[in-house]
């Protein structure tokens, strides 16, 4: 799986960035996202990972099933990325599964997400709650260190 | 065991640097603004977030000043106006600007001028120009050229900026902006700019002078279904030539104020039922003193006698409002290999004069009945997938004007086919037919010629082909475009007419451009065209521009040019525009940047004329200077 991404990302960074006309929807941001992601949950659980987002969008789906395997429901997924907002939030909830957020702001009011992707200052962020990771009893490699912090 | 040691420090290192690498990469992709790119409304150039950088463009104008077929000048009252290739136009109406789903046009001229359009780029995050009929896409006023103006996203910034800077003849501007997102999905974004402006010239012996100052607020806040912007500016500066005689007046001042507020909903899971409600109200006041033998030539108020020649009031003042509302509803949606959108669309436009007076009648009122219009739209858009590689793009709108006053109530169709062929990865070939119709503003029927003052809508017809080829690092494209033009509207010396032929204009442009590295490009364009009137203004041009980047140093150099011709006994020279500039980033945060401007000193000129047309004269459009700015962001 790590070997595939890494290869994935060189190869889109040897193709050339030109287009004629952008006639398909425009699915790179979204693209690079589930990348991040994709890297996150392999290097946080083992074995095969089972995606969940609530309410995913066509392209989200599409995307995203080319790195993982997407479950339809909260219950059957081991990783549940929740990057849209939920009014009432209805998600499963036990240890069985890990929780990642975009919102930097929930993940600070909720322990029961290990990690958040966000942006600030125009720029995407990775932060990992040490405290989250040791109850978890996740071992991120070393290399995670400058994404993990000491609350 | 070494060798698995070693390969499992190389794969943790290629694992982290992936990473790192990867957010690098989404960072750029983001800054590459192609998000919100529509191929299917028109010819689209992108000014991205990465290359409004490089390239230290900090006010729309620096932007469209480059466009091919257009040519920016500055009108009679000191502004920057934008007039269609080979022609110049003391207010154009063809040209509709939008901040995010706002059209920001005055409800007086339908020009964007006066307050938009010098709006600084501090709070922008990307800028489309659509060669293309816009109110088929979004059910607003009509036009050719249109340019869609995306502020940053909260959800990206989530900080606090300060820009500012100083040019070397005073001119200077600070902005501050600020934004932050909410656990419960919210986010929001303000931003505050003031600018004094600093422009003189010396024409006849006497300072024009168009200085002033300018204010900006934009608020936005939104959710994933909700959008409410709200923007205000002022602009107070003195008129320039204004509107006397002798081009030469004694003092004169104009006020600008413009309030907008724009409210967006989306419903349904998918959100492909869009609703937005919005108002704007546009209060402006104009005064002149000109106390030489002829005074002011306001249109309406010139006596023509025997004896003497024309002559208007020595003092002239105006206050005058504009509110207009706007209701949009639309819906999209699939069937099979179509996809449809279809909307309504309401607009009521009103202009109460407050007060109009002169030295001679101090309750002048208003100039015409006109003062309310009501146009009410349906629109339907079918864009069919005929091949993977062809697709078919058809368009309708049909408008309905109410007006009030001696103006007739009129209905004007508008028609648009068009198709996008991608047979390999690099070809591309695009072409549309457009008919649309530009219907007289309250200003065009203030200032018509008296004997002839129902005006009739502008009829426009124009095909374009655009042909793009990607190889490697390179892109080449080629458009070509016919326009043909009946009932043009045109400011002769005693007011508005509508031309009696039909004008027609035909364009050809080249562009290509080189990407050395992902911060390293060059950018190539010439375009030349012809018109079928006597031309008044630039028919050809293009641009070089280079801007790049080497570790904490970003740097870019241009050069516009502009063709010279010949009006009347003037004759204007070529112009070549030519800017260099670099930034230094000190961290990721802060950066100072240094810019020339005009190095070369061969300004664009634009015309203007004393004595209702029976003399010219030309003015520069542009100085020579040094821009100083810094970016802070915290």
């Amino acid at each position: 799986m790590r070997v595939l991404i890494i290869l994935i990302t060189l190869l889109s960074f040897l193709s050339s960035e030109n287009y004629t006309f952008l006639v398909q929807p425009y699915s790179k941001e979204v693209e690079l996202e589930a990348k991040i992601i994709a890297e996150i949950a392999t290097a946080s659980l083992h074995g095969k990972i089972k995606l969940f987002i609530p309410h995913i969008t066509v392209m989200e789906e599409k995307v995203y099933s080319k790195y993982f395997t997407l479950s339809p429901k909260c219950e059957a997924a081991n990783f549940v990325f929740v990057n849209k907002n939920l009014e009432n939030e209805t998600l499963c909830d036990n240890a069985n599964r890990l929780f990642f957020t975009n919102n930097y702001r929930k993940l600070l009011s909720d322990d029961k997400y290990f990690g958040a992707l966000f942006w600030n200052k125009s720029r995407p962020n990775i932060v990992f709650i040490q405290k989250r990771l040791e109850k978890r009893e996740i071992e991120l490699p070393k290399t995670f260190d400058q994404f993990v912090e000491n609350f | 065991m070494k060798i698995i040691l070693l390969l499992g420090l190389l794969s943790s290192l290629l694992f982290s640097d992936s990473l790192d690498a990867l957010l690098q990469e989404y960072k750029s992709t983001s800054d590459n603004s192609l998000q919100t790119v529509n191929e299917k409304i028109g010819h689209v150039v992108i000014y991205s977030q990465k290359e409004i950088r490089l390239m230290q463009y900090t006010k729309l104008n620096d932007i469209l000043k480059e466009l091919p077929l257009f040519n920016i000048n500055t009108n009679q009252f000191g502004l920057t106006n934008y007039s269609l290739t080979g022609s110049k136009t003391t207010t154009s109406g063809f040209f509709r600007f939008f901040i995010n789903d706002h059209e920001i046009s005055s409800g007086y001229d339908q020009s964007t001028s006066l307050s938009w359009g010098d709006l600084p780029l501090d709070f922008v995050d990307h800028v489309e120009i659509y060669y293309g009929e816009s109110s088929f896409s979004f059910g607003n006023e009509t036009g050719i050229y249109f340019v869609r103006i995306y502020t940053k996203s909260a959800l990206k910034e989530n900080s606090s900026e300060i820009n500012s800077w100083i040019a070397s003849k005073g001119a200077n501007s600070q902005s501050f902006t600020n934004s932050a997102s909410f656990e419960n999905g919210w986010s929001y974004l303000v931003f505050l700019n003031q600018e004094k402006i600093k422009k003189t010239t010396i024409y006849n012996n006497q300072k024009l002078n168009s200085n002033g100052t300018k204010h900006y607020v934009y608020m936005d806040l939104s959710d994933e279904t909700n959008k409410i912007n709200m923007g205000y500016t002022d602009v107070s500066k003195n008129n320039y030539t204004g509107l006397a005689f002798d081009a030469t007046p004694d003092s004169g001042k104009s006020l600008s104020k413009d309030f907008f507020l724009n409210y967006t909903h989306y419903f349904l899971e998918d959100k492909s039922l869009k609703a937005n409600l919005s108002v704007d109200v546009n209060d402006r006041s104009y005064d002149e003193v000109n106390t030489n033998l002829q005074g002011i030539a306001v249109v309406p108020l010139i006596t023509f006698s025997q004896y003497g020649p024309p002559s208007g009031p020595k003092s002239y003042s105006e206050d005058l409002r504009f509110i207009k509302t706007n209701a949009y509803l639309s819906k999209s949606f699939d069937v099979e290999d179509n996809s449809f959108i279809t909307a309504l669309n309401v607009k009521n436009k009103t202009y109460d004069v407050q007060n109009r007076e002169s030295n001679t009648n101090s309750d002048i009122g208003r100039f015409s009945t006109f003062d309310e219009e009501t146009i009410s739209s349906v629109l339907l858009q079918d864009s069919y997938k005929l091949k993977d590689d062809l697709i078919l793009v058809a368009n309708t709108k049909l408008d309905y004007y109410d007006r009030n006053a001696y103006l007739k109530d009129s209905s004007e169709t508008l028609l648009r086919f068009g198709a996008i062929y991608t047979p390999t990865e690099n070809w591309g070939f695009k072409s549309f037919y457009t008919q649309t119709a530009i219907a007289p503003s309250f200003y065009n029927v203030d200032y018509a010629y008296k004997s002839a003052p129902a005006l009739k809508s502008q009829q426009y017809r124009f095909y374009t082909l655009e042909s793009v080829y990607t190889q490697g690092d390179s892109k080449f494209g080629i458009t070509y475009d016919h326009v043909s033009i009946d009932d043009f509207i045109y400011l002769s010396p005693v007011g508005f007419i509508n031309i009696d032929h039909t004008i027609t204009s035909e364009g050809i442009l080249f562009d290509y451009e080189y990407s050395f590295t992902d911060r390293d490009k060059i950018h190539l364009n010439y375009y030349t065209s012809t018109l079928s009137e006597t031309i008044n203004n630039a028919t050809k041009g293009g641009y070089i521009k280079y801007m790049g980047g080497y570790q904490k140093f970003d740097y870019f150099t241009s050069i516009i040019y502009r063709n010279g011709y010949n009006y009347e006994s003037l004759n204007i020279p070529n112009s070549f525009d030519m800017s260099l500039g670099v930034t230094y980033h000190v961290t990721k945060d802060l950066s100072y940047s240094l810019k020339a401007n005009n190095i070369l000193d061969r300004s664009t000129q634009s015309l203007y004329f004393t004595n209702l047309g029976t003399h010219f004269f030309a003015l520069d459009d542009n100085d020579r200077s040094i821009t100083f700015s810094i970016r802070w962001v915290f």
